[in-house]
Formats: structure tokens, C-alpha cells, sequence
């Protein structure tokens, strides 16, 4: 078997209006649209996905949370009807998903061994959370590509947040040991909205784009401001502010997920290509892609294209 | 008064799903006890507003007329399922959801096929109500509302059934200090993680057990913060809310650890 690599991240946030406004067969609420900028920021990840043809997507959601260690779906193939708890009128999605056991399995080994408490998920009646599935359906609706769900243990809120997020370090650097081991061609999703202010309110019409703005100034000139660093390549300098970004802008990347996906990429110092912002009942939201095949960090004689 | 019977239990599956664990058994056992208690007080409907349902933009309340499925623990997955069989009590639940609008605490009911409901709510019914006996009213926990709003809440839950003539039990779900150990234990060996939160556990439900309800709710805050307590003890701001004056003190019927954090089934005083 060949030596496995990661070949792109993404960061793929998932507001589930997302899904509610391209009105997939899959989704029960039907809507006349909204959040354009986003879906379309999405059909231009779609495309570039499709090039790369991974064998694998993983996906970290702060949705599936876990008290007790780091979870890693171990079912062969889930099903069923995911509600969303906080938008029901919003989300109510039928899935249909194929899970890599073999690869879930070795990261959840790979985390034991760095020192975390890692836990296969083995109960066939389990209900994959809606961060899951809104991200996978927005990355890849043909659902025709396996996928291996990762739980946010919720270590940066338990813990003080410098050393949750350095577990979420250590998570990723598993992660990507478990691929190397496996031989798979792997795509990382890091389900993460950013600055994470929100309306208190919903509008009466969801998708009435008139009512859609960052919900604070403060917030939003956060996100430009690491978004603009991440364009740029600077990603030592995203971690450096990493944790004052968190606590000023309430960024849902204290999760992990972002971290994660970092650190099993090997923190590569090379410009993430924005493929759209845009706010969702007032969060931040970009969809960015750092392809490391493009960038000559994946793929035979890892020859830079770009 | 429309309170017959009111109760403190914890959110987590554990005793439900693993009652061969002794610490975890007791309290178990306990939520049977309070089962029978809540029997005998003749309720027409249980209120149970549960810290495990969260909230965030309106408070939620569940309006769909019959709730029948499988849960399944979202970290106690490798313990079973957790089959819930729920009747919905739609009449008061309406009357609360219109109350809370009118006192400007923006409130909606739910009614979806597959909705996910809470490990805690299915705890609560398993133990507290079983075969499905009689109908609920749930609520959520909206995690930015504070003691005073969710206080307000639990009022209007008892203000409501007073005008509809429910006689109703209260059970407000959730757990007590809040530090999970997060690597794997000897189960049987569980404790509560630290001495500082047995500690303040032991105070505060010896003030519940005293009776002294001012110096309870005065020590609540200070208690939430330095024992982590699950969603700062808004389950006992629900209870404060409903049961106002009646507030007089009640019986721990069991106190123990769940994975290091405290749990208490206690029955108030009515």
C-alpha cells in the first residue's frame, strides 16, 4: 500500500440555511433562495473537490459534542432524518452516508497513541449530527465519497483554551498519521463558522436577504482581518491570534476543528483560497481551500503548479 | 396551587442505561422513588424543563401531540438506545408559549416528525413517567437566558396551569457541579472529581434539605461559578420560578457522581 496523504483542506461552515436555500430533494422546508454568495462560494469547493477525487472526507463538527474523548463514527453506513434542534423549520434532512471504518478506526487508534481518549462510535441507530451532514451536503451532494465524522470533545471550553486547543493539535497530527498509514487520499473539513455573534431573532421570512449583516462591526472586521492573513499564507500569524480572535469575536473555531485541520496539514505557510464570505443570521462565515497539490505539498514528486 | 409535587434530577443517561454501576444504580433507584412519589401526588401534567435542550434563538417549546422513537446518547453511545414513547400536554403548552410572548420572553412551540429530543427529557420520562402515563410539558434551556428569565419561565409554567386548573408536577433536569473527568475510569470507581465540588454539592443540598430557601438562592451564583455547575443551575431558577413561595426546603433521595460530575435526585417540599 502506498504512503496515504492529505491532499486539501477546507473550511466548510454549516449553517443550515445553506442547505435550506439550494432546496436539495433531501430537505423537507422548501425556500425561494438566500445566501447566495455562500452556496456559490460552495459550488466553486464542489468543482475543485471533484478534481482533486479523494478517496476520503473527514469532517470535525462541533455538533457532535463529547464529554468523554474524541469520537470517530465507526458504522459502516448511517441513515436516517437529521433535525436540526435550533432551525427544525429549517433543517429537517434525509441522509444516507458510507462511513471509512478502516480509517476511522486508525485515527482513533493514532489519537490513543499521541495521548488522547479516542472512542468509536458503533451503534447503527446513531444520529449524525446536522453540522455532519449540513457540511458533507454542501461539499459533496452526490454523497458518493466515504466519509469519516470526527466529535468535538469539548477540551477548549473544558480545558483553559491554549490547552484544548493544543489537544485539537494533537488530534490533527493523529489524523494525518492514520491517513499516511492507510493510504488514502484525504480531504479535511473543518466545520467552523467564524466570528460567531448572532441575532437573537429570527426574520419572518429566513431567507429575506434584506435582513442579512454582520451581526457586530467588531466581529466582522475580526474576520477580514484573519481571513486576509489566511489569503496572504501567514498561518503562523493566525495561530498567534488565534485565541484573542476566539474570545473577541466568539469564533466557533475554538471547537477545534480549525486547529485540527491545520496541524494535520502541517501548518502550511501557503495562501488559502477564499471562495466566499458572507453572514448567516449575522455570523461569519468564509469557505476557504488550501490545496495542497496545487500548492506542491501532496501528489507524486510534490512539484508545485501554482 | 397547581403544584402537586416537585423534583431535581440528573440529565445524564448513565443511570438509565447503566444501573448495574452502583453509584449510578442508586440514583437510578432514587428517580424510582421519585417516580412513585410523583404518582402519588395525582399530577394531570408533568412540567420538565430540561438543561439538556438547548435553546438559542427563541425559547422552545415542544407542541408535536406524541413523541415516539429511539435516542441515542451522543457520548454514551456504546451503552444502548434509549426508546422514548412522549405525550405532549398542547393545551397548557400553547398557554405558556402565549403567556411568554405577551411577557416579551420570545417563545415558539415545535411539532416535527424526528425531532431530537434531549438525553435528559427521555431520563426524566423514563423514570419519573412511566408506560407514558401522563402528559408533558417541555421546555428547552435557551443558553442565553439568565436565572431571572428562566425564573420568569417557571412562573409562568405554574401561572398557567393555575388558570387552566392543571395540577401539575414540576421536574427540572440537570446535574450539579460540572467537572466531567475526561479520560476513561474504573466505572465502579467513579467519584465526584474533586473535593472543592463534593464539598459545595453537600452545602447546597443541605440548604435544600434545611429548608433555608433564602440562603440557597443566595448561594447560587457563587455556587455555579466555583463548582462548573451544569448551564449555572438554571434548573433550579426553574424551580425557584414555579414553585415561588412554596419554595420550603425537601429530601435528597440520592447524591452521586456521574463520571465525576455531582448528581442529586431530590424531591421539594410541597
Amino acid at each position: 500500500m502506498s504512503e496515504g496523504e492529505i491532499v486539501a483542506g477546507y473550511l466548510a461552515p454549516h449553517p443550515p440555511h445553506l442547505v435550506y436555500g439550494e432546496n436539495p430533494p433531501q430537505n423537507e422546508p422548501k425556500s425561494r433562495g438566500g445566501w447566495e454568495q455562500l452556496r456559490w462560494a460552495y459550488e466553486r469547493a464542489r468543482a475543485s473537490l471533484e478534481e482533486l477525487k479523494p478517496d476520503v472526507l473527514l469532517v470535525h463538527s462541533p455538533h457532535w459534542i463529547t464529554e468523554q474523548g474524541h469520537h470517530f463514527l465507526g458504522v459502516k453506513q448511517l441513515s436516517g432524518k437529521s433535525v436540526d434542534p435550533i432551525f427544525p423549520n429549517l433543517f429537517r434532512y434525509t441522509f444516507d452516508l458510507d462511513v471509512d471504518v478502516e480509517l476511522a478506526e486508525a485515527c482513533c487508534e493514532e489519537a490513543i497513541a499521541l495521548g488522547l481518549d479516542g472512542k468509536m462510535m458503533r451503534n447503527p441507530k446513531f444520529r449524525v449530527d446536522y453540522g455532519t451532514i449540513t457540511t458533507l451536503h454542501m461539499m459533496r451532494p452526490q454523497w458518493d465519497i466515504p466519509v469519516v465524522g470526527i466529535s468535538a470533545n469539548n477540551s477548549p471550553y473544558y480545558l483553559k483554551m491554549e490547552e484544548g486547543l493544543e489537544e485539537m493539535d494533537r488530534l490533527g497530527k493523529s489524523t494525518r498519521r492514520a491517513i499516511e498509514k492507510t493510504g488514502r487520499r484525504a480531504v479535511l473539513l473543518a466545520s467552523n463558522t467564524l466570528c460567531h455573534y448572532h441575532f437573537r431573532e429570527e426574520p419572518e421570512i429566513p431567507e429575506d436577504m434584506t435582513k442579512e449583516h454582520p451581526e457586530t462591526y467588531e466581529g466582522y472586521l475580526w474576520d477580514m482581518r484573519m481571513i486576509e492573513l489566511l489569503r496572504k499564507g501567514e498561518v503562523k500569524e493566525v495561530f498567534r491570534l488565534l485565541p484573542q480572535f476566539i474570545e473577541e469575536s466568539f469564533a466557533e473555531v475554538k471547537s477545534g476543528a480549525f486547529t485540527w485541520m491545520f496541524a494535520a496539514m502541517d501548518y502550511p505557510e501557503m495562501p488559502g483560497e477564499l471562495h466566499g464570505y458572507g453572514t448567516v443570521i449575522g455570523t461569519g462565515n468564509a469557505v476557504m481551500e488550501w490545496n495542497l497539490i496545487k500548492a506542491g505539498l501532496a501528489g507524486s514528486g510534490l512539484t508545485a503548479i501554482a | 396551587m397547581a403544584i402537586v409535587s416537585a423534583f431535581l434530577i440528573p440529565a445524564s443517561a448513565l443511570p438509565c442505561m447503566k444501573p448495574d454501576n452502583p453509584p449510578w444504580g442508586r440514583l437510578a433507584d432514587a428517580m424510582e422513588t421519585a417516580g412513585a412519589a410523583l404518582a402519588e401526588s395525582k399530577p394531570d401534567t408533568i412540567v420538565v424543563y430540561s438543561t439538556g435542550w438547548f435553546a438559542v434563538l427563541d425559547q422552545l417549546w415542544q407542541m408535536r401531540p406524541h413523541l415516539q422513537g429511539i435516542h441515542v446518547d451522543h457520548n454514551w453511545h456504546e451503552f444502548g438506545d434509549l426508546p422514548f414513547d412522549i405525550r405532549i400536554d398542547t393545551e397548557l403548552t400553547q398557554a405558556a408559549i402565549d403567556s411568554a410572548n405577551e411577557k416579551g420572553i420570545k417563545s415558539k412551540g415545535v411539532d416535527y416528525d424526528q425531532f431530537p429530543i434531549d438525553t435528559g427529557t427521555i431520563v426524566a420520562s423514563h423514570f419519573l413517567n412511566p408506560n407514558n402515563r401522563l402528559p408533558l410539558l417541555n421546555t428547552s434551556n435557551n443558553l442565553y437566558h439568565d436565572w431571572e428569565i428562566t425564573r420568569d419561565i417557571g412562573a409562568l409554567v405554574a401561572e398557567q396551569a393555575e388558570r387552566l386548573r392543571r395540577k401539575i408536577s414540576v421536574v427540572a433536569v440537570g446535574g450539579l457541579s460540572g467537572s466531567f473527568f475526561r479520560h476513561g475510569i474504573d466505572i465502579s470507581e467513579d467519584r465526584i472529581s474533586s473535593v472543592e465540588d463534593d464539598t459545595w454539592n453537600k452545602k447546597i443540598l443541605a440548604l435544600i434539605e434545611a429548608g433555608d430557601s433564602e440562603a440557597l438562592l443566595a448561594e447560587c451564583p457563587d455556587y455555579a461559578a466555583a463548582a462548573k455547575v451544569d448551564m449555572g443551575f438554571k434548573h433550579m431558577a426553574f424551580v425557584q420560578g414555579a414553585l415561588g413561595k412554596q419554595l420550603s426546603g425537601g429530601k435528597v433521595h440520592a447524591y452521586e457522581p456521574v463520571y465525576g460530575a455531582g448528581a442529586a435526585v431530590v424531591e421539594f417540599s410541597i
